[in-house]
């Protein structure tokens, strides 16, 4: 990481600790209300942060140098803040319509999930492979940050000020993920959940409640994406392998399904305090062994969390009627034993 | 332009042979359990870097093709006896299952990742000069891998008509409680089903190498797409069904590298599958919804 | 403020006119592979009626109740709500229309309370759609409180009020089966269908709820019910529909219908 020469490098990098956790509580409130709410399984995830990320880096990037340049990529131009997020929302939400437009037809669900998961590998593939689409294996560099040269500033070197910013972006967006699980809309994403027959047999229309959530989550993983790339500068397909997917459902299932307080816990304790503070550390063995350590620690979190069923640390919350602004107060259970 | 077309669609039937090995022992492991194991690449992965491994040891190649086979049996026989067994007794539904199956595969993946220090590592052995006939030129080692894919699949079937034991499969996987009462061990059926579709996934992980050279730790990840395209396109639990779709895959597939679309030819194969599914949602998927688990 | 009924607002064309059924189904037919399940059934439910269908194991008795509201696909027929033919409908239209069903696997939301379970079901209306809820968030709010006053009211006359913040999986056999009509209920539906509504209901119970949905029927609702025990039907059911092999084989009043050595038959068989 370049830049941050006046800033002392321990706020440095607690600054950008800070930033990924931002970046990764978008992800996981986004994953929350497909999967904890809607039940929807999205093992596709990190497609649509990639495409929010790729979308963001070349609408900044300007016009494409072509082959003759280091990089070459597609729809190069220098949009300015805040088109640059919305086309990486964009982005994420027109790929997961098209995604979502035949991966969640009605079909058994671990043949959804494997289509989904399909999706992320072969399009790792294809971008890797597709050299003029974004530039390949190597990725793009050298992305800026459009909100903080209005003013002179940039992600890096004023690591601060881009914290303030992806934090009001991603506070409001993850408010805005609460206010709507607890409308009836998200209600109506629950039903759903626990049974599908029965929520379209009480008129609900599965299909398009299914594809709606869809869109919502991808839309919220492209701006995801669009924030990470600016402060990172850099964006290539060994960001987005699909196994970062998993770090996510992991933080799900370890801080609690469904409830927005242990998702957030858990995307401290996941992709945060056991992922990232590891690459501050001093390297141990080759270089590379920590990480693919890690990783073998999150599929065995994952499959521990399968095994003991935790309800995670925060469990899903009750909502009493009366906290749906019910006129009456229910009497309390008489001993339902 | 034809003879383009026509070395193409020689290389799509070596593809497809590979993919054909494989897709049979996916789908009869998954026609028969339920679970559809996502670890199934991961185990490739096993079977061919037992293969890099002999090979290394500067023994035959021969015999890295055998070892790799039983590698591959013997970590499906880990998987399904050790690990998912462990789940079955906590009544864990086939849906959770399939995510345990991903963390397996996670965990192999970058198990191996670690181990082979995230390297990739040539693999040339029975390569020999190709056999040019006008624009087609195969080498020996293609043509056996043909022929080792044409003998299994008449070899399996075989086994699932003729013998004793695979009729009991074919009972099982149809009505696991039925077949129960019926008197057949259901457990052994499953152990043998491990066994064999494990072997076949580690025979496909060794040939995959042969042919593209090189193998790392995603070697099985990248394949994994294509074989759950083709058991699902060719209908679950019909090895000719799978054998079939996997002449398709790898035909369109190759066809559509050959003619310039290298980063795309895995997609055109999966595009098969969406537009089939497309048109016929209850060709493909009908009538699965209840399925039950068998371990 | 829109009243209350604007929230069950009907197709005009669904409300039935005087002494025509509310719901007709003329030759439905289903088939799996190359089995029929159901073979050609017609049968009118009027409102204000109990309709019983009884019959053996596999006479297709479900799956005509899945053509009905949609969950199964019907490979003939038609079927009439109303003067409206709603056979190419999907499920959840056919609900808004106001055709609502139990199934026979009781299919509470379980990790929703009762209260929950309830007022969800009145969101297949356009209220809760994600255009309204961001749009015109007042207009939401003032839709919960009635649609809450709605639930307790439901909850008062099954006499379920103290199990409004319960989940649906910490319900008996029998609070959960009356959970899903109570669910029914709050659609203001025209006609319900009920597949065993008495599986796993206690004995002593049965009573109150034959009692209940006598009273919802009395309220000029059409009910259709799948049941296998005969004692609950006779009490139930104003009339009685035999089926057996995917047919109706026999149609009429309970006593009548029993006493048909055709049907006696088939039972026996």
């Amino acid at each position: 990481m370049e830049g941050g020469s006046d800033v002392g490098a321990w706020s440095f990098y607690i600054t950008t600790l800070l930033v990924y956790f931002v970046v990764d509580a978008l992800s996981a409130f986004s994953l929350n209300l497909q999967f904890g709410y809607a039940g929807v399984v999205n093992f596709g995830f990190i497609v649509f942060q990639a495409a929010g990320a790729y979308v963001a880096a070349v609408v900044t990037l300007g016009p494409s140098g072509g082959q003759a340049s280091f990089q070459q990529y597609i729809l190069g131009s220098h949009l300015p803040f805040p088109l640059e997020l919305l086309a990486a929302t964009l982005a994420g939400a027109v790929l997961s319509l098209v995604v979502g437009l035949f991966a969640l037809r009605r079909m058994r669900r671990d043949y959804q999930a494997a289509v989904l998961l399909i999706v992320s590998l072969i399009a790792l593939q294809v971008v890797s492979a597709d050299v003029p689409l974004f530039n390949g294996s190597n990725g793009l560099t050298g992305v800026t940050w459009p909100f903080g040269q209005l003013f002179g500033a940039t992600a890096t070197g004023s690591p601060f000020l881009y914290l303030g910013y992806a934090a009001i972006i991603g506070l409001l967006v993850c408010l805005g993920v609460i206010w709507l699980s607890r409308s009836p809309w998200g209600r109506s994403l629950r039903a759903m959940r626990d049974h599908e027959d029965a929520a379209s047999a009480m008129g609900l229309n599965i299909t398009s409640l299914r594809l709606q959530v869809f869109v919502l989550g991808g839309a919220i993983a492209g701006l995801s994406g669009g924030l990470l790339v600016e402060y990172i500068g850099a964006w290539s397909p060994g960001a987005w392998g699909y196994a970062e997917t998993f770090v996510i459902f992991t933080a799900i299932f370890v801080g609690g399904v469904g409830n927005y307080r242990g998702v957030l816990v858990g995307t401290l304790l996941v992709p945060i305090i056991f992922l990232e503070i590891p690459r501050f550390l001093p390297a141990v063995g080759y270089p590379g062994l920590t990480d693919s350590l890690e990783w073998v620690v999150v599929g065995l979190a994952w499959m521990l969390c399968l095994l003991f069923r935790p309800r995670g640390i925060i469990p899903e919350r009750r909502l009493k009627a009366s906290l749906h602004g019910s006129p009456r107060e229910p009497a309390p259970a008489e001993g339902s034993a | 332009m034809l003879a383009q077309l026509l070395g193409s669609a020689a290389d799509g039937i070596v593809v497809a042979a590979i993919l054909a090995v494989a897709a049979m022992g996916f789908t009869l492991q998954f026609s028969l359990t339920n679970v559809l194991n996502l670890s199934f690449g991961s185990v490739m992965t096993i079977g061919a870097f037992t293969a890099y491994l002999v090979n290394v040891a500067g023994l035959s190649p021969w015999l890295g093709l055998a070892l790799g086979t039983v590698a591959g049996a013997l970590a499906t026989v880990l998987l399904g006896r050790g690990v998912l067994r462990l789940y079955a007794r906590r009544r864990t539904q086939l849906f959770e299952m399939m995510m345990v199956t991903l963390g397996m595969s996670l965990v192999i993946d970058y198990g191996i990742q670690a181990i082979s220090q995230n390297a990739i590592y040539g693999y040339t052995v029975l390569q020999g000069s190709p056999i040019r006939m006008g624009p087609i030129a195969v080498t020996p080692i293609q043509v056996g891998i043909i022929g080792i894919a044409l003998v299994l699949l008449v070899a399996v079937e075989a086994a699932l008509h003729l013998t004793k034991l695979g009729k009991a499969l074919r009972a099982t996987a149809v009505e696991p409680s039925l077949a129960r009462s019926c008197g057949i061990k259901t457990s052994r059926v499953v152990l043998v089903t491990w066994l064999v579709s494990g072997g076949l996934c580690g025979l496909a992980g060794v040939v995959y190498i042969i042919s593209t050279q090189s193998v790392d730790y995603t070697t099985g990840e990248l394949f994994l797409p294509l074989i759950i395209a083709a058991a699902i396109l060719g209908g679950v639990g019909s090895l000719r069904g799978a054998v079939v779709a996997s002449l398709v895959m790898g035909l369109v597939t190759e066809i559509v590298a050959g003619f310039g679309g290298a980063a795309y030819s895995t997609v055109a194969g999966f595009a098969i599958l969406v537009v089939v599914l497309l048109l016929h949602p209850g060709a493909v998927f009908g009538g699965a919804e209840d399925r039950q688990l068998v371990l | 403020m829109s009243g209350p009924m604007a929230l069950g607002a009907v197709d005009p064309q669904v409300v039935p006119t005087p002494g025509a059924p509310v719901l007709e189904a003329r030759d439905v037919a289903v088939g799996y592979g190359g089995v029929r399940a159901v073979d050609g059934v017609s049968l009118a439910v009027y409102p204000g009626e109990v309709v019983g269908i009884i019959g053996p194991n596999g006479a297709g008795k479900s799956s005509f109740l899945g053509a009905l509201g949609g969950q199964v696909k019907r490979s003939r027929g038609h079927i009439l709500l109303g003067s409206r033919d709603i056979s190419q409908l999907p499920p959840h239209e056919r609900a808004r229309l106001g055709l609502v069903r139990t199934f026979q696997t009781t299919s509470e939301f379980a990790r929703m309370t009762v209260f929950e379970n309830l007022v969800t079901a009145a969101e297949g209306d356009s209220g809760a759609s994600l255009k309204a809820v961001i749009l015109h968030p007042r207009r939401t709010h003032l839709r919960e409180q009635e649609l809450s006053e709605r639930a307790f009211g439901i909850m008062e006359r099954f006499e379920m009020t103290h199990t409004a913040d319960l989940y649906g999986r910490e319900l008996s056999g029998g609070q959960r089966r009356l959970v899903e009509i109570m669910r029914c209920l709050v659609r203001h539906p025209q006609v319900l269908l009920l597949d065993e509504p008495m599986v796993g209901v206690a004995p002593h119970l049965t009573g109150k709820l034959i009692d209940d949905l006598r009273g919802i029927a009395a309220d000029g609702l059409g009910i259709l019910v799948v049941e296998h025990a005969l004692e609950v039907v006779r009490r139930l059911c104003d009339r009685v529909v035999v089926m057996a092999f995917g047919k109706v084989i026999a149609a009429g009043e309970f006593e009548e219908v029993v006493a048909d050595p055709q049907v006696q038959a088939a039972y026996l068989s």
